[in-house]
């Protein structure tokens, strides 16, 4: 790559953007302005919302029944008796309660229709004493005397009337109610001393509450909730204003095939185009945060309580080195955006969705209960939210860390690889970048569209999973998924005419392979045991996790029914879905090493438990191999299944236990032991790739 | 007048189109062009022409036969291709919001022009295509006339071997399209070796010291204009053109 070509493709995209004065009022400046303003006004209107409803006299009125006069004088003494402790027809009583506004509260005659005077505001709140079954009417209502009415009899009660509707109804009601509250509390607690509980209720049972997080933590908590969605947001909304002129802008203007036609590689064009969004975006943050920032040093702008905008350096520097491959991945998506639309409008548009899915996974940190250490560190964006919520906290999960890194990377330098392909593809330039594929469809198009549908299936599954997943009977669990990956196969064979013989590798394996089987399984299961032991190095394996597994699994399933679920049922379908379709619309596209590792490893990924997906992906990697070798599904299914009902068994049965502590030649034996049962499962049909 | 500079061999280029399925769009086209040489694509619209130029600009990929520029083939080292050549047509417009001389100061230094000279070589072209006057004003505010000449020293400010002109009066007016023609030839007599592609006989027959006739996507003659002239017993190259296409259509 050449450094001097690609700034000044840099150069010329932030100069084409510095002389447009229409995108740099609109995107950059105004923003600057509105935000703050939009914040400021926001708690301005607030304030004085508040002191015009404090400041203004309220109206209530007591309803007046002849034929109930009692009633009446019971909730004029309770209304009274509140109304002293906010002032009665005046200021609050400052002195006794320094929290109370100072809101004046003025008793009128009650009127004959009272929704209708409280629709004309000449009444705020409307109240009445509402009489129970046991009617109390004989009772003495002197408010000072021990009975207050007969306000503990459950049956009778105060009832407001107010329109919620209108402001100052609505707050009158909840001046009233509080009032009416905070006397209920006195009187109870004068009961309470007059029947021989003299220390106040709070002095029943003290209690004291200390938080042991530090004032960073708790800070941190808040601020890792929120700060990659505002990271992602302003990341999103700078990035844009380069992203949509980048490629869409230049073909609508004929620049892009000058520059196509230009010594610049393909690379260094898209390298220069995520450059300049990433200078423009990072830009706009920087401005954005420190406008928000100056705001609220001035005061103008409240800053949210028990924030605290102060990051230690080291976190600072690790949340950057951890935002890297984020930003990446977000520019080459908004720069992908830009390469597929035909024109700025077309762009602009496909921008708002891409936008929102971005919001919405980075916001999942602001979920509580999801850690780094779940399945989340293999969903890009919101497993570096949650990273950094954690570093944030002062939670350093260093190996996790690294593996949410890993995969923002990978899924950035995806999308980068993907954004290089846009630019070179034909269509940018001509009106069709068609082929024979396109046309015909059917399965000339199967292996270019495989990896889109697993991927969907995937992204399904998760959502499945996770808000799903773990609250059902585990049988019913892998029913439910048993029938996503049968129904998914059936209609990607059907939608793709795919002949289902071929696609599926339906055919008879060599005898030799059933052997190869059988030697395969337990040398696969102790490999795969290594696989975990080695991946727990990194991720230890919580017991909960543990235990929680053999729940699912089911110690108290009968044995018939966890071979059905948990063996038999994966073996086929899951064999259909991963070692037939998959495989079959993969094998094109790959060669043979990365064929069988993508493939496998792709099945590994989709037991979305975190703490499963490095054994699955070794069972994947060795079931690709045997279709592969032997140019049959059956032996793959006959191997899953035994697979999986050998390790459920050596939860429960002595016999086949795997050794406790396998030593380093265990694992050679078993390593013989495969390429033993490959060798046997070779057959005529055997693929082209592995001879 | 020797050096091959571009060489074509089976060039061929297949679209699919969801009205009209495959369409073979250039088939099995040679020919090549020599230092100092213009050599005119003459054919109707649609005949393959800025397909063909394409496809050696690498912008598009063949999908059969080969193309050289400098003996760099198109497919494998399509950087090192387009370093030896200069692209213009109407459909290569300029960035608004840069000067003239900033747009050719980018054009330097993307193309890969040596860093010390590439301020002297964009004032000398500057000279050259007498944009002096406006070289400090930007593209957007220039007279078709004047962004025409910004674009042509756009081509040729890396000092490429290899030029290659499609259609470049479509839209022009007469003086305009002649300011343009005197400028290619001066180019020829410079030692480049350019591909010109037109619809306008008059054109190829004033610049194009070889003509190669292409229709539906193959080409049906080429040859200097007397060569044409003696193949085919006329005199006119509107005649000779006609003459090719139609007894290609009869057969």
């Amino acid at each position: 790559m050449n450094r001097r070509t690609v700034s000044a493709l840099v150069g010329n995209d932030l100069r084409q953007l510095a002389r447009n004065p229409r995108v740099l009022v609109f995107a950059v400046a105004l923003p600057l302005v509105i935000w703050p303003l939009m914040w400021f006004l926001t708690s301005l209107t607030t304030q004085r919302r508040q002191e015009r409803l404090e400041s203004r006299t309220y109206t209530y009125a007591v309803a007046e029944d002849p034929r109930d006069a009692e009633h009446a004088a019971n909730a004029r003494a309770w209304l009274e008796r509140a109304l002293a402790v906010v002032g009665e027809d005046g200021q609050a009583d400052e002195a006794d309660t320094p929290e109370a506004p100072a809101v004046r509260f003025e008793r009128v005659d009650a009127p004959d229709d009272f929704k209708a005077a409280l629709d004309e505001e000449q009444l705020h709140v409307h109240v009445a004493w509402e009489a129970g079954a046991g009617d109390g009417s004989n009772e003495n209502v002197d408010v000072d005397s021990e009975t207050l009415g007969n306000a503990g009899d459950p049956a009778q009660r105060i009832v407001l009337s107010y329109r919620a509707d209108l402001d100052a109804s609505d707050a009158a009601e909840g001046y009233l109610r509080r009032a009416l509250e905070r006397s209920r509390v006195e009187v109870r607690e004068k009961r309470l001393a007059a029947a021989g509980f003299e220390a106040p209720p709070e002095d029943l049972l003290p209690l004291e509450r200390i938080e042991t997080a530090s004032e960073e933590q708790t800070s941190g908590l808040l601020l890792g909730r929120i700060l990659t969605a505002i990271i992602v947001m302003m990341m999103l909304a700078g990035g844009s204003i380069v992203a949509t002129d980048a490629l869409a802008g230049e073909k609508e203007r004929g620049t892009l095939e000058t520059l196509l036609t230009t010594a610049a590689s393909r690379i260094e064009i898209v390298t220069a185009k995520n450059l300049s969004i990433l200078t423009v975006a990072f830009a706009t943050s920087v401005l954005n945060i420190a406008n928000i920032v100056l705001w609220m040093q001035l005061d103008v702008i409240p800053a949210p309580p028990g924030l605290k905008l102060v990051i230690p350096v080291g976190a600072a520097m690790l949340l950057l080195f951890l935002y890297a491959p984020a930003a990446v991945l977000l520019s080459s998506s908004l720069l992908l955006v830009s390469g597929r639309s035909k024109t700025y409008k077309e762009a602009q548009l496909l921008f708002a969705p891409v936008m929102l899915v971005f919001l919405a996974v980075a916001a999942i940190p602001v979920l509580p209960g999801i850690a780094l250490r779940s399945a989340i560190v293999v969903v890009p964006i919101a497993n570096l939210g949650v990273a950094a919520r954690e570093i944030l906290t002062g939670q350093y999960d260093w190996p996790l860390i690294a593996a949410a890194w890993a995969v923002a990377a990978a899924a950035a330098a995806v999308l980068a690889r993907a954004s290089v392909r846009a630019l070179s593809a034909e269509k940018l330039i001509t009106a069709s970048d068609l082929d024979a594929a396109d046309l015909t469809g059917g399965p000339a198009l199967f292996p270019r569209r495989v990896g889109r549908w697993f991927a969907a299936l995937w992204a399904l599954l998760l959502v499945w999973q996770l808000n799903v997943g773990g609250g059902i009977d585990g049988r019913l669990l892998i029913a439910i998924n048993m029938a996503i990956f049968g129904a998914a196969a059936w209609l990607i064979i059907a939608r793709y005419r795919l002949p289902v013989r071929e696609t599926l590798s339906l055919r008879a394996p060599p005898p030799a392979a059933w052997l190869g089987v059988l030697i395969g399984v337990p040398a696969g299961l102790l490999l795969a045991d290594g696989v975990v032991r080695l991946a727990s190095l990194a991720m230890p394996i919580p017991q909960q996790w543990i235990e929680a597994m053999a729940e699912a699994f089911g110690a108290d399933i009968p044995v018939w029914q966890t071979l059905f679920f948990f063996a038999i049922l994966p073996g086929i379908f899951e064999e259909i879905a991963f070692r037939g379709v998959l495989l079959c619309g993969l094998r094109r596209r790959f060669r043979p090493v990365q064929l069988v590792l993508v493939a496998g490893i792709a099945f590994g990924f989709f037991h979305v438990d975190l703490f499963r997906i490095p054994g699955t992906s070794l069972l994947g990697v060795l079931l690709v191999i045997a279709v592969l070798r032997s140019g049959s599904i059956y032996p793959a299914m006959a191997w899953h299944a035994l697979h999986n009902a050998v390790a459920l068994g050596s939860a429960r049965i002595e016999h086949i236990r795997l050794p406790e502590q396998p030593t380093w030649w265990h694992y050679v034996l078993a390593t013989l032991a495969i390429l033993a049962a490959f060798r046997l499962m070779a057959g005529p049909f055997q693929s082209r790739e592995l001879r | 007048m020797s050096t091959v500079q571009v060489e074509v061999q089976g060039l061929s280029k297949n679209f699919f189109d969801q009205s009209r399925g495959e369409v073979n769009a250039v088939q099995q086209v040679d020919f090549e062009c020599r230092r100092g040489e213009i050599l005119g694509l003459l054919g109707a619209n649609g005949a393959g022409k800025t397909t063909t130029l394409r496809m050696i600009s690498t912008v598009l990929q063949p999908t059969a036969g080969t193309a050289r520029v400098l003996g760099h083939d198109v497919a494998s080292e399509p950087v090192e291709v387009r370093r030896n050549l200069g692209f213009y047509s109407a459909s290569t417009a300029l960035y608004p919001r840069l000067t003239a001389r900033e747009t050719l100061t980018l054009f330097a230094r993307v193309n890969k022009y040596p860093a010390e000279r590439t301020k002297s070589r964009v004032e000398e072209t500057i000279e050259r295509f007498g944009v002096g006057e406006y070289a400090g004003v930007r593209i957007e505010k220039l007279s078709s006339g004047m962004k025409q000449k910004v674009s042509i020293a756009r081509t040729v400010v890396h000092d490429p071997p290899v030029l290659i002109f499609d259609e470049p009066t479509v839209g022009l007016d007469v003086l305009n399209a002649l300011d343009l023609q005197k400028a290619i030839q001066e180019l020829r007599e410079d030692g480049k070796a350019i591909l010109f592609s037109t619809h306008i006989m008059s054109e190829a027959e004033r610049l194009c010291d070889r003509i190669a006739i292409i229709d539906k996507g193959r080409i049906r003659a080429c040859d200097d204009l007397e060569g044409l002239r003696a193949a085919t017993s006329r005199h006119y190259l509107e005649d000779i053109f006609v003459h090719y296409v139609t007894s290609n259509a009869d057969s």
